[in-house]
């Protein structure tokens, strides 16, 4: 299933945040979204999610136009998205976060029928659901910690079990805002281990970051913003290259033609 | 989890310990408060939601409760049904509005109040069916099948006493209930960090409502209860003060627990008892106990007792 | 009818005014230092029976009167700040309960030293002003014109002055503040003593008007929180405007509707411009 951004964009009185962008995330692809600070990276991602509502344009997930839906809802048809600062439940333990965030996989597991865990009957499914946090839990490397306080972890578990949260949603699109912002070097190979198998697992992802070296070996394709405009759009090499890109980050003078 | 058990083993057990008609009335009227408390605590200390609207649905059920029950010769129980579903009317008109328009803690709690007073207002005003500030006179008493003896009254301190602790046993269960499923945990999610819990696919409006009307439904039983049990039902029911008692309750005992509130709820209702002095006396000592508690004991009895055990180590 | 309707806009915006000098303590308070003083209604309640125990019992001439006993409740509002209150910044839940001890306490205090009999003082400016048709009490027209003059005051005091400008950085960033040289313990006890002290000092106006009970307190503190969240919490001349709209709502509603349901017109008018403007009529989006 694909996502189609479409002529999509945030005004905020005066000040134009994203113009008028438009591309489409290909199924079971990996894309990137570049750009300087201020591009419009973050704000575009959270209009995707429906965490903001766009000034103009649409975002059409599965055929259907989603910009104006409630983001439980857009998280309920399979689009889910991380955040740049690590948003957490500080005062449950790192299981209970990822527990918290196994609402959809129990609504899809029982439906309505999920009111039969008050009275004790939906032990099995709930065991089921247990047994999958171990497993986010494990694949995020956060294991170790499931029984310590959110927030009493570093800065890059923080990021971790963000995305754990995510996994729990069981994303077909997956949007990652910077999620290698802040991370040291071996903490940046365990999430692109963690986003490997993800994909290899079917998940769509689109990320964004203002690390190009990231992005460089995990997208399949690279869309790159300026100033809320899409400026290229292509294999990672081509737009890293693109004298407007190089422009965007470094400055005039330093495009070659 | 042995702690709870005792607990409530202790309470069962009371009867056959304790003859003092006094001692069991502070308990039964510990009981129904308890009730209040625990489903305020139900809203406000696992969803996050400060709400000042008990009172409405308190009042309002323990006057439909008795009238309907003596208009149409209903017995107790059955009377407490419309009253209760009356309660689930009120909190999702109210709740829907208030949610819909994402009221802040401060706000809610404002709006809230102020639904709750024009409610007391038409009470209030309401004579031909209410009496208005004269209060009505209850007469008669709930009703029970017992095996073996029929349909019996409700009668005397210690089937009070029974009476009151089963209704609040059940309510404790049903919140119980709801908070380990996964409605609790949304309940949780929502008072921690809404934003997150909307972008986990927790549609925040309807669990908000869903404690809401859950925690006014079952509040409504204690309306009819108290108005039974005291025999008198006047508008001050529905008063602002009863907000502030149940949340005094709720803080000293220790919120965000089901069994805090009821510890709040005893010693609120016992302590100005057992000082024998002049009314002022007592009113200035409650006054410094709930400033004393919520200063020195933030997390409430049970929550700083948790919090002690927890540091001991398992 | 335009009599009566005036009349009663009138009479209401008298009352609002004394709405207002409440709501301007809560929004000073809660603006500034971010405390939650619910108990405020007990510093009106303190200033009016210290103003009649002096000028009756004491023998003072009214205007004399009114000075210590606004003094007296800014010493019981300095008191409970110290002791308590300020352990409650920014939380709003254990500030409600703080404040709750504290009316207990005091309306208690009240009824020992008082009992619940109301009080009352002899007039202080008999007579009554004639606009038209409309008879306007005179001490009446004085407490509105003092309020207003004092919450002006007020309003330019902050506005225009060093301190109001340190209490406007402090209640934005107290750490910064305190780096920059404004001595925060020092702002707080400020904004205490005030609020309580114009709690105080519409207590004493109310004197002159009404009779005393130890109840009365609850009354207003509730009509204040009403205007000043109207107005917007935060903003000075907005608690005014708040107190006085509130006034004027409950009256001219008690015209056409019935009075008894008078305290619903306020609410319903607040719960409305809750759920459409949060910030209030004067407060900042």
């Amino acid at each position: 299933m694909a996502l189609e951004v479409r002529e999509l964009s945030k005004r905020f009185a005066g000040l134009v945040a994203v113009a008028a962008v438009s591309f489409t995330v290909r199924p079971g692809e990996i894309l990137g979204v570049i750009g300087p600070n201020g591009s419009g990276k973050t704000t575009l991602l959270s209009m995707m999610a429906g965490l903001l509502p766009p000034t103009s344009g649409s975002v059409i997930w599965k055929g259907r136009e989603i910009q104006a839906l409630r983001p439980d809802i857009i998280a309920g048809l399979g689009v889910v998205k991380t955040f740049q600062n690590p948003q957490l439940f500080a005062e449950l333990s790192v299981f209970d976060n990822v527990r918290v965030a196994s609402h959809l996989a129990l609504k899809r597991a029982l439906g309505l029928r999920r009111g039969l865990e008050l009275l004790g009957a939906a032990r099995a499914v709930e065991k089921q659901l247990a047994r999958r946090v171990s497993e986010v839990l494990a694949l995020c490397n956060l294991d170790g910690a499931a029984g310590q306080l959110a927030g009493n972890l570093s800065y890059g578990e923080e990021k971790m079990l963000g995305i754990a949260m995510a996994l729990m949603c069981e994303p077909e699109l997956l949007l990652l805002d910077e999620p290698a912002s802040g991370l040291g070097r071996d903490e940046i190979r365990n999430l692109e281990e963690v986003l490997v198998k993800l994909h290899a697992a079917g998940t769509t992802l689109c990320l964004v970051d203002h690390k190009i070296g990231f992005l460089r070996g995990l997208a399949h394709r690279v869309i790159a913003l300026n100033h809320g405009e899409k400026i290229a759009e292509g294999a990672p090499e081509s737009v890293l290259n693109d004298p407007a890109v190089v422009e965007a980050y470094l400055g005039t003078g330093h495009a070659h033609a | 989890m042995i702690a709870q058990a005792l607990l409530w083993g202790v309470l069962y057990a009371l009867p056959l310990f304790v003859r003092s008609d006094f001692l069991l009335t502070i308990f039964i009227f510990t009981f129904i408060y308890g009730i209040l408390a625990v489903t305020f605590d139900l809203i406000f200390g696992f969803t996050g939601q400060l709400s000042m609207f008990h009172p409405a649905v308190f009042g309002v059920s323990a006057y439909m409760t008795y009238l309907l029950a003596s208009q149409y010769k209903l017995p107790f129980w059955v009377a407490t049904v419309p009253s209760a579903l009356t309660a689930v009317v009120l909190a999702v008109v109210v709740g829907s509005i208030c949610f819909k328009f994402r009221l802040k803690t401060f706000y809610f709690a404002v709006v809230t109040l102020a639904f709750a007073e024009m409610i007391r207002l038409v009470v209030m005003n309401w004579n031909s069916l209410t009496n208005g500030t004269l209060g009505l006179v209850v007469s008669g008493k709930p009703t029970i099948y017992w095996p073996g003896s029929g349909v019996v009254a409700i009668r005397g301190p210690i089937a009070w006493y029974y009476l009151t602790l089963a209704c609040l046993s059940v309510t404790v269960l049903i919140c119980a209930r709801c908070l380990r499923a996964w409605m609790g945990r949304c309940f949780g999610a929502i008072r921690l960090n809404e934003d997150l819990a909307r972008t986990l696919g927790i549609n925040v409006f309807r669990y908000k409502l869903l404690a809401f009307a859950i925690g006014n439904a079952l509040a409504s039983f204690a309306g009819g209860l108290y108005g039974y049990y005291t025999g008198y039902i006047d508008p001050g029911y529905l008063g602002i003060n009863q907000s502030m008692e149940i949340l005094a309750m709720v803080l000293l005992g220790g919120q965000g627990t089901l069994l805090g509130p009821i510890v709040g709820s005893f010693v609120l209702t016992g302590l100005p008892h057992a000082i024998d002095l002049r009314a002022e006396i007592r009113a200035i000592l409650y006054g410094a106990i709930l400033i004393f508690t919520i200063l020195a004991m933030p997390r409430g009895i049970v929550g700083t007792l948790g919090a002690w055990k927890a540091r001991r180590g398992p | 009818m335009t009599q009566l309707v005036l009349g009663q806009v009138l009479n209401g915006a008298i009352i609002g005014a004394m709405y207002g000098i409440i709501a301007l303590g809560i929004t000073l308070t809660f603006g500034i230092t971010g405390i939650v003083n619910f108990a405020l209604g007990e510093f009106m309640m303190i200033g009016a029976y210290a103003t009649y125990a002096l000028a009756e019992r004491g023998g003072l001439p009214y205007p004399v009167a009114v000075v210590p006993a606004c003094l007296i409740a800014a010493a019981a509002g300095y008191l409970s700040n110290k002791a308590f209150f300020r352990f409650t910044r920014n939380n709003l839940v254990n500030g409600l309960l703080v404040s709750i001890g504290l009316i207990s306490i005091f309306e208690s205090a009240s009824m020992l030293l008082w009992t619940a009999t109301p009080v009352e003082m002899h007039f202080v400016l008999p007579g009554a002003l004639r606009v038209g048709n409309i008879g306007l009490p005179k001490m009446k027209l004085v407490v509105f014109a003092v309020i207003v003059v004092v919450i002006v005051a007020t309003y330019f005091g902050l506005a225009r002055t060093w301190l109001g400008r340190a209490a406007f950085a402090y209640a934005q960033n107290p750490e910064a503040a305190m780096l920059m040289g404004v001595h925060t313990p020092r702002m707080e006890t400020t904004v205490m003593l005030y609020s309580t002290g114009l709690a105080g000092l519409g207590g004493a106006l109310y004197a002159s008007l009404y009779s005393l009970e130890p109840a009365m307190g609850g009354v207003y503190v509730l009509k204040g929180m009403e205007a000043a969240i109207l107005g917007g919490i935060g903003s000075l001349m907005g608690a005014l405007w708040g107190g006085v709209i509130l006034g004027v709502i409950e009256a001219v509603g008690s015209i056409f509707l019935p009075t008894a349901f008078r305290d619903a017109y306020g609410l319903a008018v607040l719960v409305a411009i809750l759920l459409f403007r949060p910030s209030g009529l004067f407060g900042d989006e």
